[in-house]
């Protein structure tokens, strides 16, 4: 056997699990939109959003789902390798956990808006609410572009949880299913999140509030780049642990 | 496992988790990391020269995780038996403390690197400052690192939890997620509220005013110390609440239920804290009112 034709059967043979990358990157890139990020003005209370950096928080909560969805593995894989039921439990499980992360964050930051700085949660790039119909730009403060994380913004926050936390799990899974062992799976997983959760991040450009947000419309480019790039990482994924097995270094 | 050693190991978690959260804050504030660091680099620029320590090593997610990753390849490595087979708990008290060594390396580099740079901005390196406050910097470092590396170490310990993944990489999750959480709930108390004690409380800060930050204390002229000693009033302990929460709610569904249920044990805490979030975002809004600055159209 030729070494083109191993390295394409390879890639045939694993083929639902690069298409599981694939979808994963591209729940985390969608994810990375929703979370309601302000950079470095939220964090003076002068942006709406959490005061905070779009990957670091998307990657924050994200791969504390992936810790929950590395011990469902192992606890579903002790009777054989999990199949698509096990695994959509695996990715729930890591979806929740995300979620809880990034809702906890966002109550929390709401908190220090409220009672540390004194200033009432508000979206400047609406008038109203979309989710409770509060006026919204009476309570931006002068000089602002709106501060803390009002309603809309806390459940696209926890969306973008939901879907990081899916995507990192079904990263997981899929190396899971490539390798077989938690340490590869587990640091390349972070790998990948960390690609699907940088490239979106130049589409947002320092802050974002979430699906209500204008910025939110650039996606279907986010989309476009993060899928290439989930290729090239699944691929890359594929090849590496399957070539060492077929030169005998595992 | 036996359910009350799994409940009592998630407990401690947790409390290590809340302390670990307050000190990385507070790490934070001393040292003016992260998002608040933009108004004490700019600070000098637009003229206001000051003795504020000055590191923006990275952004904290990356830096503690890196920390926590370093204290507990150390610890791994001291507790392996073909090195020492040292105790889990000396080993990583070392793996923290070689962790907080690195931490000042960075904090010494950062803070003369920037400085220095400044200095035709009237922004002098201050040796003092510099002595003064990487200790603390570094103490926090420490507090920090221990706990996030006990707690990996409760995951990854096979009698224990026996998480699958290596040490190592379990401590840089929480070490990333521990920065996440300082960076967007305590910082914004040191950013947002403690740098700019000026100005009136609850006015929100003009985009205008960026890099006037207070520069003189409640005596003499304002130091990092009394920035720690103001946030560890609210901004450090409400981080260390929300980390503590974070490993402690996780962590309880999955120890406490299994399968599916987890899952929905799950979503059922995350619809308690959105309804919670919006009685708090009512509570400020009737509590403060619109801005009387605001002349637009639309009814409050």
């Amino acid at each position: 056997m030729t070494p083109e034709i191993s390295i394409i059967g390879m890639l045939m043979g694993n083929l639902p699990s690069i298409i599981g990358i694939i979808i994963g990157g591209l729940c985390i890139a969608v994810g990375v939109h929703f979370v309601p990020v302000g950079g470095a003005p939220a964090a003076m209370a002068q942006a709406t959003g959490i005061g905070t950096g779009t990957v670091q928080l998307a990657a924050g909560s994200g791969l504390t789902g992936l810790l929950a969805a590395g011990y469902m593995y192992m606890t579903l894989s002790a009777a054989g390798t999990p199949g698509i039921s096990e695994i959509v439990l695996i990715c729930a499980t890591g979806a929740v956990g995300a979620m809880i992360m990034i809702t906890v964050t966002m109550l929390v930051g709401n908190w220090v808006y409220i009672y540390g700085v004194g200033v009432p949660p508000a979206s400047a790039k609406r008038d109203y609410d979309p989710i409770t119909g509060d006026p919204q730009t009476p309570y931006v403060a002068a000089g602002t572009v709106g501060q803390g994380i009002p309603t809309v913004c806390f459940v696209s926050g926890a969306i973008g949880g939901l879907l990081g936390g899916l995507g990192g799990s079904l990263i997981y899974c899929m190396l899971m299913w490539v390798n077989g062992d938690p340490a590869i799976s587990s640091i390349f997983a972070i790998g990948v999140f960390l690609v699907n959760a940088v490239l979106p991040s130049y589409n947002i450009q320092g802050t974002i509030e979430g699906f209500h947000d204008p910025k939110f419309k650039r996606l279907p480019k986010a989309i476009l780049a993060c899928f290439i790039a989930s290729l090239l990482c699944g691929i890359i994924a594929v090849i590496i642990p399957s070539g060492a097995m077929l030169s005998g270094g595992a | 496992m036996d359910p009350a050693m799994g409940m009592g190991l998630v407990a401690l978690m947790g409390a290590a988790a809340t302390v670990a959260g307050c000190s990385e804050d507070l790490e934070s504030d001393i040292g003016s990391q992260s998002n608040p660091n933009s108004q004490v680099q700019l600070a000098a620029q637009v003229g206001y020269p000051h003795r504020i320590f000055n590191k923006a090593i990275s952004g904290e997610p990356p830096s503690n995780a890196m920390y926590c990753a370093v204290g507990a390849g150390v610890a791994m490595v001291l507790m392996s038996e073909s090195v020492m087979s040292a105790s889990p708990l000396i080993a990583i008290a070392i793996g923290a403390f070689v962790a907080a060594l690195l931490n000042g390396v960075f904090s010494t580099t950062s803070y003369l690197g920037r400085n220095a740079s400044q200095t035709r901005f009237n922004q002098y390196v201050y040796l003092d400052v510099l002595r003064n406050q990487i200790l603390s910097l570094m103490g926090h470092a420490y507090i920090t690192t221990f706990c996030i590396v006990l707690i990996s170490y409760v995951m990854w310990n096979q009698n224990l939890i026996g998480h699958p993944f290596p040490f190592p990489v379990i401590a840089l999750i929480w070490g990333l997620c521990v920065g996440a959480i300082g960076s967007s709930t305590g910082d914004v108390h040191y950013g947002a509220e403690r740098e700019f004690q000026d100005f009136k409380f609850g006015s929100g800060l003009n985009a205008a005013d960026s890099g006037n930050i207070t520069r003189f204390a409640e005596a003499g002229v304002r130091s990092s110390m009394d920035n720690a000693w103001f946030c560890s009033k609210f901004g450090g302990p409400v981080t260390g609440i929300a980390f503590g929460m974070v490993v402690f709610l996780d962590n309880w569904r999955s120890t406490a239920f299994s399968g599916w249920t987890a899952v929905v044990v799950g979503v059922v805490i995350v619809l308690v804290l959105v309804i919670y979030n919006r009685k708090v975002e009512t509570y400020a809004r009737k509590k403060y009112g619109p801005f009387p600055e605001y002349a637009g159209d639309i009814e409050a």
